[in-house]
């Protein structure tokens, strides 16, 4: 029998409200994890975008931009690079391996790839994992199609179906290459990156449905057989990955590549670009925090309006108590408890909704919007925020705490109704 | 009613009834109060005695100050001037604190109503007043029984049956069994003195004196000292004095009629 379990009971008394300013409470414990978690999460998912290559080189422009065009398949590219470059810098010295990018075109608004069988080799995401087939293989002929996962799953393709590519990269488009249709001979293992959303296929497939076209219109008719027999090496790709067999040579082929004399090149460190990229976004990233921030507030105000105006009705209550022994300071305790203990349920029930709503969301989040949040644990930081949480409720109800003090003092034993 | 110019002993009704004991459980002197802010006493008691195992009537009418006086016994306030004895300890020396583990120790409150607190079982609003005070934890340990026990035989002396009241809220229980349920508050762990304060007012008239019957009996079995408070003086033949507060308070305004 303590002044602890008077606050409980006092409390399961007022169970509605208590229980609402505790789910409140949890909400705004649930908003505040749940977007620091989705935060780590897509700065982790950011990172695991590319990994293995040394270099990115493209056309000179800014490397975000670069970045942007080449990995995450965002925006477009303002000039592209001339085959004979990228062999002049495939051939130099410790370049391990090459993968060329060809990009532009695009399929139902997704875009389409052009690149060649490096690709599957050379390219690797997150922990340096490479890319796997869910079914079938890679492209051999002109004309073949590999899929990301999210493409295949959106439109329901299978192997075997064709595909017609449009030019440009805008979801409908005017200009399609209709004449020559690619069949799907492979789909890819979901990866999380922009991977799952590309059609990839060779960069003859990209020169062939361009045979005949001039600025972007088709201007003679070349069958698709007699497009086969064409020259098809490339003589524009948009940029390329290059790999190294050493990374202390990646400095000095970066400055060799940027000093290029055949035509002006880029090449980007893909790690520098990520961060310089996520630290653009850190201002939204910042913002949502703070915004979480204050919804914390909102509901620890919310608490504070509860206990504070429950404070009239329960002077009664004090006064029995002064009128068998409570000191003053007993009251404060009893309210700065109440307040504490619904500050330590609202975090509990938060963190427990935080983990429900996230491993229940988690797979409607991957398939509708292609977000794979990955359930983190709470880290110290989190323990810290959680613990402030409570602190900051704690010192919040200092304030009911103090006038129900100072109201004991002034009624005594003397009951207000 | 006039001012009593000189300084009046306590006025003896029913000297008769009882020899007094020698014993002082509660003596005031030159008692002089005043709200904070205020520049006229509310309370000047010259002297007010009540010896051990009396039961003593309190007659005040609304504004005569009984509950500035029940507050000054209770040590919630402080007298501005003067002296209160309560068993022997001078309760003006005691600090704050002080004042209120003494109260919590030897004073039992019974208010005119909503006495208890809605949140607790029957018991446990008995048992209340012993959450803050080791002596009366103690008396009652001392007569070889546990607080619920205690609670549970004062409840049944006082005509409340535990076993059928004890699972629903207090809240539903008539204002006749509230009122019981706090003598059995009061009364828990014996201390020395028993402040009722109107206790009866929201009791129809046939209950009263059923009521005032059944305290009496519970004090004497405590060995307590009964200060009873009411401005209905149709009760005052029942006790062994009658004391008027208008009369010993000089600061008393009597109401313009």
């Amino acid at each position: 029998m303590s002044i602890y379990s008077l606050t409980l009971r006092s409390l399961l008394n007022r169970k509605t409200t208590a229980l609402l300013t505790i789910f409140s409470i949890a909400v705004s414990v649930m908003l505040l994890l749940g977007v620091d978690n989705i935060r780590r999460e897509a700065k982790a998912g950011f990172a695991n975008t590319i990994s293995g290559a040394d270099l990115i080189v493209g056309a000179r422009s800014g490397s975000v931009q670069l970045l942007l065009y080449s990995v995450f398949r965002i925006g477009n590219a303002t000039n592209n690079i001339s085959w004979h470059s990228y062999q002049e810098v495939a051939g130099m010295k410790r370049v391990k391996w090459t993968i060329p990018l060809s990009l532009g075109d695009s399929h139902r608004g997704f875009r389409v790839l052009g690149t060649n069988t490096d690709y599957f080799e050379h390219f690797r995401y997150g922990a340096k994992r490479e890319l796997a087939f869910s079914d079938g293989g890679r492209f051999e002929d002109v004309y073949d199609a590999v899929l990301g996962a999210e493409v295949a799953e959106k439109l329901g393709y299978k192997l075997g179906q064709s595909v017609v590519i449009s030019h440009g990269a805008g979801e409908v488009s005017f200009a399609n290459h209709d004449d020559k249709p690619f069949k799907v001979v492979g789909i890819l293992k979901k990866t999380g990156t922009p991977v799952d959303r590309t059609v990839h296929v060779s960069l003859e497939g990209i020169e062939a449905i361009h045979l005949g076209w001039d600025s972007g219109a088709p201007s003679g008719s070349i069958s698709a057989e007699q497009a086969r027999h064409a020259d098809l090496q490339p003589k524009l790709i948009t940029a390329f990955l290059v790999g190294l067999d050493s990374k202390l040579a990646t400095f000095t082929l970066q400055r060799a590549i940027n000093n290029y004399r055949g035509e002006p090149l880029l090449a980007i460190l893909p790690g520098v670009a990520l961060q310089e990229l996520w630290s653009m976004m850190g201002v939204a990233e910042v913002a949502l925090l703070a915004v979480s921030a204050f919804v914390v507030a909102t509901g620890l105000i919310g608490m504070l309006t509860v206990i504070w105006s429950g404070l009239n009705e329960r002077r009664r209550e004090m006064a029995i108590l002064r009128s068998v022994g409570a000191k003053p300071r007993h009251i404060f305790v009893l309210l700065m408890i109440e307040a504490g203990l619904m500050a330590v349920c609202g975090v509990l029930v938060g963190v427990a909704m935080l983990f429900l709503t996230l491993f229940a969301a988690q797979p409607a989040l991957e398939s509708y919007f292609g977000l794979f949040i990955g359930v983190d644990p709470l880290t110290v930081d989190n323990l810290a925020v959680l613990g402030g949480i409570i602190l900051a409720g704690v010192l919040i109800g200092a304030a009911p705490a103090y006038r129900a003090y100072r109201y004991s003092l002034a009624d005594g034993m003397t009951i207000r109704t | 009613m006039q001012n009593v110019s000189e300084p009046a002993i306590a006025p003896e009704r029913d000297a008769t009834v009882k020899p007094a004991p020698a014993r002082a459980l509660v003596q005031l002197e030159g008692l002089k109060f005043r709200w904070p802010g205020s520049d006229d006493d509310v309370l000047d008691i010259p002297e007010l005695q009540v010896r051990e195992g009396e039961r003593i009537f309190l007659r005040g009418a609304s504004g005569s100050g009984k509950t500035t006086l029940l507050s000054l016994l209770g040590g919630v306030i402080q007298p501005r001037e003067g002296s209160i004895r309560v068993m022997d300890t001078e309760l003006s020396a005691l600090g704050a604190s002080g004042r209120d583990g003494f109260r919590a120790d030897n004073i039992g409150f019974i208010f005119q109503m909503f006495n208890l607190i809605p949140y607790l079982s029957l018991v446990d609003n008995v048992t209340l007043s012993c959450r803050f005070s080791k002596a009366r934890r103690q008396r009652v340990s001392a007569r070889g029984a546990s607080l619920t026990q205690e609670a549970e035989r004062l409840l049944s002396h006082l005509r409340l049956d535990v076993a059928k009241l004890g699972r629903r809220p207090v809240t539903d229980l008539s204002v006749g069994q509230q009122q019981r349920v706090a003598v059995a508050r009061a009364l828990i762990g014996s201390p020395g003195l028993i402040i009722a304060d109107e206790p009866t007012s929201a009791l129809d008239t046939d209950a009263r004196v059923a009521f005032i019957e059944l305290l009496f009996q519970e004090v004497a079995a405590s060995g307590s000292t009964l200060v009873f408070v009411s401005h209905d003086p149709a009760l005052q033949d029942l006790f062994d004095r009658t004391v008027s507060l208008a009369e010993i308070n000089r600061a008393y305004q009597p109401p313009e009629s």
